[in-house]
């Protein structure tokens, strides 16, 4: 039986990854696992650390485990996260040579070479999946950041058709519906809403999915009560702040404490990068304009 | 045979046999009468023996209540019938005349008759008023079972063991009755020999129809309430149906099922149905149109005698050999189910429809449920997944279908659904966008399905789990006879379990926060993880509870709305005339279903729980609001808030003088309770005055209340403790007056006044203490003139020995002066509250710091000036506005573009838009557009607006751990999919602007902020400068703002020049009276220019420029406006008309036409050239044409421009 599947004993603790909830998955009990689960949990373990900034944490644990291929992929990933991006592109491409059908390689070594702008390579590495759900989410994200919806729509509607009830199909759906619009973005409100909604599986992630699902719905009082709450509970989540600098702008409110906020928790936050650089444009091109008679 | 599963039995009693029941037509009454002779008297809601009636000899088989008088008839095998009061509980009369038992009595609709069946082959007819037979009936050849009134013809039908069914006309009978005054000769005569009218010795009744069919004795016949129809029941076990014309009557159908006799039948009184009872000890139901067992339901033991249905409600009873039960055959809950501002229901015809709220409009049928479950069995519940649209529907037939349907896009009409998933449950929620639960009450099993059926996981509820319940995203609630149990599917856990027993529904409040548990006679109302918070009782059956916003439950019973706080506080809101099951509460207004699924608005006045509710919370601005708003008064909220220790709020409600006296002790408010004891002015009052007064310290008032209660002896005391001397000199002359002398003599003591104790002694002819006081006191010369006036010597008096005379204590501080320290009176914060708003109140009338200082003598109006000048010291701002920000970035060209074009890319040439080009991030696209269309040349003001038009075009989804966040981008057009057409949304849009940004200008303006005002006015301008509108007439909106914002700044600049002037060389001062001048020109709010008015006539008049002066108090009282104003505006507008000469000559022509200069600030009068601004139309001296506008500091002055432009029509 797939240990991923509804019935499986992965099922929960992987719900709680793809749910943003990595404490959670950090303490998760997996004493009670079957020995076969033991590499895929460690894995989400180990990924749930990453993902909470323990980057140098992880590589120490995984040290000298490079002979299972996880978690050598696990490995790559961290040096990517701890800013090796050389180590991390030589250990990835080796992994995929040797090992082209391990799920976690392909997951995670897509992961660094996206994220390394090796858009190609990465698809073509996820291209291998075998009925991995992790990779379609990752291909759809990476279509999606290529602006191809329209790939990206059609990776979700085939998974659909084995995997309808997938909570990461769900979730990738959700990315997909949110970049298309009109109906879909109440569909995606739908699914966060009900992960954020419930204290079970409630996260910053599921938060920001319904909070932004509503700021494109245009309900922002909506959109800012999910947001203020989550700031208080998670006041250093640089997406909150991120997307609740949007909601206060777009609301006509003062933003200037939460972009200090964000310089101070991830300086290299897209939307200070992007507002850096067109503040520069501003003034360039602001420069060719003049006045006929200065005064 | 199906058995019912949906006949509610709702009351039962136990008794021996029962062969008659009655129901009354309003009050919820049922009669019984038994086989053991007993009548009974039920109230069945309640389930209480109201009375029983013992008077007949054996058994009572007729029964029945008068439709409108206290009264009821009953007739029995003594032969008897009795008409009975149930007021004053006893027999009327008897009526007596069957020569053997007495089957039915009923009472006529109309008429003052009663109809009798009886063993001695009769049916008699009997004026009760008169307590007359007036008519018998013959004919039947045996025992006659039941005889019945037709509901509005002249009509009886009869059924009797002769095998027969009679159908008798009485129109005779009831001619002869009705018109006794007019009778004539004839009519008389006809009347006096009844025998002789026809030969059978009857005229008044007479057969219409026999109806033979029946091959057995006939148990009961009975009329359809509008049909010419009649529905007989018999021994042979079949019930049958007749038809009947004018002229003739005929079998319609039989109906088999009965086993053995049937013993009475009726028709449904507003459905197509049969109803039998029968010796088979089964009930019936048969659909009138097939004549087919529609549904059953049999009794263990107890063979059924009679059956009888409510004329009003969808109640029945019938009688058996061990009681009676009252019973419904079918639920009245309309299956529901509320998203939001919808409700969705479905009706009597099974049709689903929905109700929107905000609207209060009913749709048309959206699909019609005709196949779901049996045709006479309506679906129990609906639940609504407003995700997918769909609802999942349960009936109870066959021990429970549901059925999952797709609701169509629009209400086109009551079509028959496509795609329908069925199954078999008792029970079937959503729990999940994606997911419902079915609950089998047989397998005791809840399946967890998704949306295509299948199940995706099972799931075993506690043993003896009776229905489900939604608990919240991913959980169910399990009800068990005993407790409700919260239970997580995913992780297959109890969460938490609550003993409460007989739960039959849940109702969530609007956040999710709360449940309501709702039992017949119980509401429990606990968090979302089964904390019980509170437990109310009702003795009424309740029905239904919706919450309202605020998270005040609402809930309904027999005959109330009420209302529950979550601290369990509950109360009456409004009585109902007619059960209703609310499904939503909004304001004033509660939402419900009657019974026949029909939406209904009930109007609530919710001030009485929002008040406990704020009084619960301690929300005073609320209380306060409420106060302010709403006459809520009466004893009930007053005795709430005393019983609850809320004295001073329920002082503040009160009108009733004795009332707020005591509540005013209460709450230890003094001032209240003096100011109501002086309207009342009662000694018992003043004396319980007087002793809060002391207690609390306060003197005065204690002082009052003793002087008011003419008490002198305290008063005395008082002064005597405060150290007021003069008073108590005051007093000591009252007792005086008076001729009291005790109290005089207290008095002398309290002051130690020895002269005046002698002199009173000696008044009393007490010469011996008058002596002893003077000698005493060393007083030697007056003690000498006593003895001598006393004829004594001083060796006759042999003294005690006596030391030194007492003196009276002192106070040492003379509290009299100042009060004593006074007990903190209880002022709450509500009543803090109170006052501050007061406060504020003022605050606002003062029109904040720009009134100018008030000047009441205008004589003295040349010091005005001297006010004036400190006001404008006041208003000296220093440095003009800079509105530029300091900008220092290099540029770098952007980078990436990606395998697909982004949508910002879109957006840029979806638009013609300056707006839509920022938030593409395109600026250098969106600057040459604003130069072309504006002439914009300097940018740097526009760019925060700028950045801000670009931060808030997309959001940051996170996807990917690891992985940057997913950009998506923001919309104004929501609804749009279509790549051409979809636009970003733009911050700070034109309600915004008008709404906020524009008010908070008028207030910069208010208080005299110029500065800000300058800036929030140009931030105005720069937001209209790059945004879109919706609309022609939001660009006409836009317009109209941009010009206002434009004189305001206009305004504003100017007056800000005058205060940087200083007011020592003449020339300043001539220009500071032009500046004041032009102040006034632009055109502001009328209340704003009033302001620039008021200071330029207080400068003019100061500077002696009366003709100015004189002109700017005209202009004043020609705008009207706050009487403060135009007082002073009267009072300078005097004193210049004696003299309407200027002192300074000043470049101001107050009767010419001209705009102001927005650069020079000096006037352009019409006909001379000038240049305007393309985007604020600010008008400018030549000479500046081409340098940057003032206004906005953005475009060029005179630059050639093509409009700005806000709004493309084919966008929409």
């Amino acid at each position: 039986m797939d240990p991923f599947s509804a019935e499986g004993e992965l099922i929960n603790i992987h719900n709680a990854f793809l749910q943003g909830q990595y404490q959670e998955v950090i303490d998760f009990d997996t004493t009670s696992f079957s020995p076969e689960n033991n590499i895929p949990a460690r894995i989400l373990q180990l990924r749930s650390r990453l993902a909470v900034g323990e980057a140098d944490q992880v590589l120490a644990d995984v040290e000298g485990e490079k002979e299972t291929p996880d978690l050598a992929a696990v490995q790559a990933l961290a040096q990517y996260t701890a800013g090796d991006a050389d180590g991390a592109l030589q250990l990835v491409q080796d992994l995929v040579e040797n090992y082209p059908d391990n799920a976690s390689v392909q997951v995670l070594g897509a992961t660094v070479l996206q994220g390394l702008g090796k858009t190609e390579e990465a698809l073509a590495v996820l291209g291998k999946h075998q009925g991995n759900l992790e990779a379609v989410a990752l291909i759809v994200q990476i279509h999606l950041q290529q602006n191809r919806a329209d790939l990206a729509l059609k990776e979700v509607q085939a998974a659909k058709r084995w995997a309808q009830d997938s909570l990461l199909v769900n979730i990738a759906e959700s990315w997909v519906g949110l970049r298309v619009g009109g109906e879909k973005y109440q569909s995606a409100f739908y699914v966060y809403e009900e992960l954020a909604s419930a204290d079970s599986t409630s996260a910053p992630l599921s938060i920001v999915g319904q909070a932004v699902a509503e700021i494109h719905l245009g309900r922002l009082p909506e959109a800012e009560a999910a947001i203020s709450t989550a700031l208080q509970k998670y006041p250093n989540d640089a997406a909150l702040i991120a997307n609740s600098i949007v909601l206060n702008v777009l609301a006509g409110k003062p933003t200037e404490d939460l972009e200090k906020r964000l310089q101070e928790t991830e300086p290299s936050h897209a939307l200070l990068t992007d507002i850096q650089e067109k503040s520069e444009l501003f003034d360039t091109a602001a420069g060719k304009y003049s006045a006929k008679v200065s005064s | 045979m199906q058995s019912s599963p949906n006949m509610l039995t709702k009351f039962e009693s136990k008794s021996s046999r029962a062969k008659g029941i009655a129901f009354h037509p309003t009050r919820p009454w049922i009669l019984v009468s038994l086989h053991s002779s007993t009548i009974q008297l039920w109230d069945y809601r309640m389930g209480t023996l109201i009375d029983r009636f013992e008077e007949h000899d054996g058994p009572v088989r007729g029964i029945d209540f008068h439709p409108t008088q206290p009264l009821f008839v009953s007739g029995g095998d003594d032969y008897k019938i009795k008409v009975w009061s149930y007021q004053t509980r006893r027999c009327l009369f008897t009526l007596n005349g069957h020569l053997d038992y007495v089957r039915t009595v009923f009472f006529h609709h109309e008429l003052p008759w009663i109809l009798s069946a009886s063993d001695d082959q009769t049916i008699r007819i009997w004026n009760w008023q008169n307590r007359s037979l007036i008519c018998t009936m013959t004919g039947h050849n045996h025992y006659v079972m039941c005889a019945q009134f037709h509901p509005t013809e002249d009509l009886i039908a009869s059924a009797s063991l002769d095998q027969s069914v009679r159908i008798w006309d009485i129109s005779g009978l009831r001619k002869k009755h009705s018109a006794p005054t007019t009778m004539s000769f004839e009519d008389q005569m006809a009347r006096s020999n009844p025998s002789q009218a026809d030969m059978f010795g009857n005229t008044d009744a007479v057969v219409k129809f026999v109806l033979e069919g029946h091959d057995r004795g006939v148990n009961w016949v009975a009329f359809h309430p509008s049909l010419p129809l009649i529905v007989s029941a018999g021994d042979d076990r079949l019930i049958k149906l007749w038809r009947m014309s004018d002229t003739k009557a005929w079998e319609v159908d039989t109906c088999r099922g009965h086993f053995q006799n049937a013993s009475a039948c009726l028709f449904h009184p507003h459905q197509d149905l049969i109803l039998s009872v029968g010796e088979d000890k089964t009930i019936r139901a048969w659909d009138l149109n097939k004549r087919t067992s529609v549904q059953s339901f049999k009794r263990d033991v107890d063979r059924f005698w009679v059956i009888a249905a409510h004329p009003k409600i969808n109640l029945f009873a019938a009688g058996h050999d061990t009681g009676v039960m009252v019973f419904k055959l079918e639920r009245e809950r309309p299956a529901s189910g509320v998203y939001q501002n919808q409700l969705f229901f479905i009706t009597k015809e099974k049709h689903v429809k929905s109700f929107d709220f905000a609207k209060n409009v009913e749709s048309p049928p959206m699909l019609s449920l005709r196949k779901l479950g049996s045709a006479w069995v309506p679906p129990r519940t609906l639940s609504y997944n407003p995700a997918e649209r769909a609802i999942l529907v349960t009936s109870p037939t066959d021990g429970g279908v549901y059925e999952l349907i797709h609701l169509p896009r629009d209400a086109t009409g009551a079509i028959e659904p496509t795609d329908v998933k069925r199954g078999q449950a008792s029970s079937a929620v959503f729990v999940a966008r994606n997911r419902f639960a079915v609950f089998s009450q047989a397998n005791q099993q809840v399946d967890i399905k998704d949306l295509s059926n299948s199940t995706t996981k099972s799931i075993k509820p506690p043993s003896g789990t009776t229905d489900i319940y939604f608990g919240g995203t991913g959980s169910l609630l399990f009800i068990t006879p005993t407790s409700v149990v919260l239970f997580d599917i995913q992780q297959k856990k109890q969460l938490a379990e609550l003993a409460v027993s007989g739960v039959k529904y849940v109702v969530w409040s609007n956040d999710g926060l709360y449940a309501a548990l709702l039992s017949k006679h119980n509401v429990t109302i606990v968090t979302k993880t089964l904390e019980q918070v509170s437990s109310l009782h009702e003795t009424i059956r309740i029905k239904s509870a919706a919450w309202d916003d605020a998270g005040v439950l609402l809930y309904s019973t027999l005959n109330h709305v009420k209302y529950s706080l979550l601290n369990g506080d509950s109360g009456i809101i409004r009585t109902l005339d007619q059960t209703v099951y609310l499904v939503k509460v909004k304001g004033r207004s509660v939402y419900c279903l009657d019974r026949n699924a029909k939406p209904r608005t009930l109007e609530i006045d919710p001030t009485e729980y929002r008040f406990k509710l704020a009084l619960v919370k301690r929300n005073y601005d609320e209380m306060l609001q409420i106060i302010k708003t709403s006459s809520l008064v009466g004893q009930s909220i007053i005795s709430y808030l005393q019983k609850k220790g809320y004295p001073e709020i329920a002082l503040q409600f009160v009108q009733d003088p004795q009332t707020r006296f005591e509540l005013a002790l209460e709450c230890g408010n003094l001032d209240v309770a003096i100011e109501m004891a002086r309207e009342l002015d009662r000694p018992k009052l003043w004396s319980r005055l007087g002793t809060e007064a002391l207690a609390h310290g306060n003197h005065q008032i204690v002082e009052m209340a003793y002087q008011k209660q003419r008490n002198f002896d305290k008063l005395s005391f008082l002064y005597l403790a405060t150290g007021d001397q003069e008073k108590l000199s005051r007093m000591a002359k009252i007792a005086e007056h008076r001729g009291d002398f005790t109290s005089r003599f207290q008095n002398a003591i309290y002051r130690g006044d020895v002269e005046d104790r002698i002199q009173m002694f000696k008044e009393v002819d007490l010469y011996p203490l008058a002596y002893l006081t003077a000698k005493s006191h060393g007083l030697t010369e007056e003690a000498e003139s006593i003895l001598e006036a006393v004829g004594l010597t001083e060796d006759q008096i042999s003294l005690p020995q006596i030391e030194e005379p007492l003196q009276v204590v002192q106070p040492i501080v003379l509290t009299y002066k100042a009060s004593w320290p006074v007990k903190a009176a209880a002022h709450s914060s509500f009543e803090k509250a109170l006052m501050g708003e007061v406060g504020a109140g003022d605050e606002e009338a003062a029109e904040l710091g720009f009134e100018p200082e008030e000047e009441e003598d205008a004589v003295t109006a040349g010091e005005a000036f001297e006010d004036e000048e400190e006001d404008v010291a006041g208003w000296d701002m220093g440095d003009e506005v800079n509105v530029e920000e300091d900008v220092d970035f290099v540029n770098v060209d952007s980078a990436e573009a990606g395998a697909g074009s982004t949508e910002a890319d879109l957006w840029a040439r979806n638009s013609p838009l300056a707006a839509d080009h920022v938030a593409a991030g395109s600026f250098d696209t969106a600057m040459q557009l604003l130069n072309r269309q504006v002439g914009a040349v300097h940018f740097a003001p526009l760019k925060p607006r700028f950045l801000e038009i670009f931060k808030a075009s997309k959001t940051y989804l996170t996807a990917t751990p690891g992985l940057p966040p997913l950009v998506n981008y923001v919309r104004r057009t929501v609804d749009e999919t279509d790549s051409r057409k979809v636009l970003p949304a733009i911050p700070r849009d034109l309600e915004t602007i008008a709404s906020v940004d524009l008010q908070e200008g008028y207030a910069a303006m208010r208080s005299n902020k110029l500065e800000d005002g300058v800036k929030i006015f140009k931030g105005i301008l720069h937001s209209l400068l790059v945004n879109v509108a919706s609309s022609d007439a939001e660009v006409e909106q836009a317009k109209k703002i941009i010009e206002t914002a434009r004189e305001y700044i206009l305004a504003m600049s100017i007056e800000l020049e005058r205060r940087s002037l200083s007011s020592d060389s003449p020339d300043d001062l001539k220009r500071s009276l032009e500046l004041s001048a032009y102040f006034t020109i632009p055109k502001l709010e009328v209340a704003h220019r009033q302001l620039a008015l008021m200071a330029a006539m207080k400068l003019a008049f100061a500077n002696k420029n009366y003709s100015s002066a004189l002109s700017f108090s005209n202009r004043m009282l020609a705008n009207g406006g706050s009487a403060k104003l135009l007082d002073q505006a009267k009072k300078i507008k005097a004193q210049c008309e004696r003299n309407p000469q200027d002192k300074i000559e000043i470049e101001f022509d107050q009767f010419a036409e001209f705009d102001i200069c927005a650069a020079s600030h000096t006037p352009i009068y019409s006909g001379s050239p000038s240049v305007s601004d393309p985007f604020t139309g600010a008008k400018y001296h030549e000479q500046y044409k081409g340098s940057v506008d003032r206004i906005s500091e953005v475009t060029e002055i005179g630059a050639p421009a093509s409009g700005l432009r806000l709004f493309v029509p084919s966008q929409l």
